[in-house]
């Protein structure tokens, strides 16, 4: 067995697919997946994630992929094995039940008859479907078919688990009990990667996410780390804002309708803000109050998929020829 | 073989979950039982278990024509009308939705996500798709042997060649309605491809066997009007006609002139037979390369032919030699054509039959093959 390269589960590089009429779903894609993360993929419709989720998988075959998926490189069918994977919208045979499902896809990742026995019956009773386990999957519903998903991507016990959409059509208790299960996934030392719409699923569970505009990643990394820019303190005061903070370059300073006023100061530690708070109140300026701000991940998506030029979110789909106005990515 | 076993058991699920399979199951199960209730005793024939009685002087127990009867039921109306026609028709409503349901979002990639090469996962789900004909013909099979051993006392274990037989050529079928299913991804356009073809397979074979037929009636009928041309030539030769005979004149005339009438004749008929064969010609090179649907089904009554002639095709022939009775007479031009067709068949090697047809097939699945491998899901 090839040994990962390094930490990185997934390391990719100018990844590039392009659909008939030149439709650009993906454009030099450079990512990487460390071992024993939980890594989102965020983007919006048409971005392009579910076509490289199905590179990695082989499921589409991409004009250039560079990189390794677990040590190998890109579309080697043996290093599948090592890998679990839920599709989106994902169909399983009708006339199954839960159990011969589970048992039929593990057969397919060569998993032997005693293990594929084994961890059905575990896995089953994991997703709680234990008793509807010899049920046919027709009488299953939305819900029950993605937990049953996921139980087939863990049957070969992989090393990497691809999810796209996992929590599509669940209820919020089947969301916990999935967040359950990928947090318990990796916490056996498991690297999981994630696709998914649901941003603050997402912000509960992923350590790093990349987001993926028409084919681009524009931004990767963990998640703090892409937030640690946006973070601020605001005070509001219950008076105009005094002259002098208008002059300091460390405050922004924002009127309120209702004739309070906001300082915006920029930085992280509440050290900072001390002088600020001593000024106002020599001032004998009432303040209302004082908070730490973080963006959140859905403000990260919104600036990712705004374009700074217009300031208008970018259109969804896959990119165009003419479609050039993605942010370049930061890592 | 885990993979291979794994789609075994999931194409015999699928196929348990059909309703179709388990209809035509019943209704093969019907032909089954409609034959076994035909019996031979000594005063002829019973149908319906013994319901009805048809006596005969020549097909009775005591006759091989029983025998002949019973199988040629068998290999020439059950396999040619019921196996041939009425089951694959069946099968093929049944199993054209595989691909197609096979390569639906959400389905195919869960497949294509394992290790597995996709032109193994293509071959697996071909011949498992085949599995359909495979067990509807084996059940069926052991009814009929059954059938046979019971009511004729022969345990004729060739019944059985038409599970490969019948299988190989619902593959002909099968693989163009895989091919379609591939490239559309529709079911019913893949089973409406697939009839067109057949319909086509069967036009264009027909159409080569009636012109076949046809050039060999008028190349028989050109050979006995040279026959009759020459004995009449020698005839006029050696005619020796005395001084004044009128009447040798006349008979010599009228020679002559029934000489020139045949040699009329077999110009015409040479001059249809070499026209036939203008349109025979590309016809039978077509039919070289095509599947041969008819000749294929058709090894079965070569293989479960009596060794001593006694045939259903012989008793339509009206030659029931072996009961002492005389051949009914016949045109001797069809005695001869008939007999030359069936020469012309059995001229055709069971390898020659199976493997152009299979060469076509392999060509259809390759390309298949190759928009499978080549496609993204």
């Amino acid at each position: 067995m090839a040994s990962t390269n390094g930490t990185s589960v997934i390391d990719l590089h100018h990844v590039e697919k392009t659909y008939k009429g030149k439709i650009h779903a993906l454009r030099d894609v450079r990512m990487q997946v460390h071992a024993g993360e939980i890594f989102g993929l965020l983007g919006p419709n048409g971005a392009g994630k579910s076509t490289l989720v199905k590179i990695m998988m082989t499921v589409v075959r991409p004009d250039r992929a560079e990189g390794t998926l677990l040590g190998h490189p890109i579309g080697h069918k043996p290093t599948l094995r090592r890998v679990g994977y839920l599709p989106e919208h994902h169909r399983f045979p009708r006339y199954l039940t839960g159990r011969q499902t589970l048992e039929f896809y593990a057969a397919l990742a060569r998993v032997d008859k005693p293990s594929r026995r084994r961890r059905a019956a575990e896995l089953l009773n994991t997703i709680g479907m234990t008793g509807w386990a010899d049920k046919k999957i027709a009488t299953y519903s939305k819900g029950m078919m993605q937990r049953v998903g996921l139980a087939q991507a863990l049957m070969n016990d992989p090393e990497l688990v691809i999810l796209d959409e996992p929590t599509d059509g669940v209820d919020p208790v089947g969301r916990r009990d999935i967040r359950d299960v990928l947090l318990a996934l990796r916490d056996q030392g498991k690297t999981i990667f994630i696709n998914s719409h649901l941003l603050s699923e997402l912000e509960m569970v992923c350590d790093r996410v990349a987001i993926l505009v028409q084919g681009r990643v524009v931004r990767q990394g963990r998640i703090d780390d892409l937030t640690a820019d946006s973070r601020r303190y605001e005070i509001v005061i219950d008076s105009a804002a005094p002259p002098w903070a208008a002059r300091q370059s460390d405050l922004r300073v924002e009127a309120g309708a209702d004739g309070r006023s906001t300082l915006i100061c920029k930085g992280v530690e509440a050290s900072s803000i001390q002088p600020i708070l001593d000024r106002l109140r020599a001032d004998k300026l009432t303040i209302v109050s004082v908070q730490p701000v973080r963006e959140t991940l859905e403000d990260l998506f919104m600036r990712s998929v705004t374009d700074p030029k217009t300031g208008r979110t970018l259109a969804p789909g896959a990119a165009v020829e003419s479609a050039d106005a993605v942010q370049e990515p930061t890592t | 073989m885990t993979v291979f076993l794994a789609m075994l058991l999931d194409a015999y699920r699928e196929l348990n979950s059909r309703k179709l399979f388990w209809v035509t199951l019943g209704l093969s199960a019907m032909v089954v039982v409609s034959y076994g209730s035909i019996g031979f005793n000594e005063q002829g024939m019973s149908v319906l278990f013994g319901l009805r009685q048809v006596d005969s002087e020549f097909v009775n127990s005591t006759t091989p024509w029983a025998r002949a009867l019973y199988i040629g039921i068998f290999s020439d109306f059950i396999v040619a009308v019921w196996l041939s026609w009425i089951a694959i028709i069946l099968a093929l409503i049944s199993t054209c939705t595989m691909f197609p349901d096979f390569l639906a979002g959400g389905a195919i990639d869960l497949v294509l996500s394992k290790p597995i090469g996709r032109v193994m996962i293509f071959s697996i789900k071909f011949v498992m798709s085949l599995l359909f004909v495979v067990l509807q013909l084996t059940l069926f099979c052991v009814g009929i042997f059954l059938c046979v051993g019971l009511r004729i006392g022969e345990w004729n274990w060739m019944i059985f060649s038409a599970v490969p037989v019948v299988t190989v050529f619902y593959s002909y079928l099968y693989a163009v309605c895989v091919l379609t299913g591939v490239v559309t991804r529709s079911a019913i356009t893949a089973l409406l491809m697939t009839l067109l073809f057949w319909f086509s397979l069967w036009g264009m074979q027909t159409a080569e066997g009636m012109l076949y037929q046809f050039r060999t009636r008028f190349e028989i009928q050109a050979e006995k009007s040279q026959v009759r041309i020459e004995r009449m030539a020698q005839r006029l030769d050696t005619f020796n006609l005395g001084p004044d005979d009128a009447a040798g004149l006349i008979v010599r005339a009228d020679l002559q002139y029934r000489l020139e009438q045949e040699q009329a004749e077999r110009d015409t008929s040479l001059d249809a037979a070499a026209s036939l064969q203008t349109w025979h010609g590309p016809t039978e090179f077509m039919m070289a390369v095509l599947p041969k649907t008819q000749l294929t089904v058709g090894l079965l009554s070569r293989w479960l032919k009596d060794p001593d002639g006694f045939s259903i095709a012989a008793m339509m022939r009206g030659e029931m030699t072996g009961t002492g009775t005389s051949a009914l007479m016949r045109d001797p031009v069809d005695v001869e054509m008939t007999r030359r067709l069936e020469k012309e068949l059995d001229s055709y090697s069971p390898w020659y039959i199976v493997g152009t047809s299979l060469g076509f097939e392999a060509l259809v699945l390759a390309a298949a093959c190759v928009i499978f491998v080549r496609r993204d899901f």
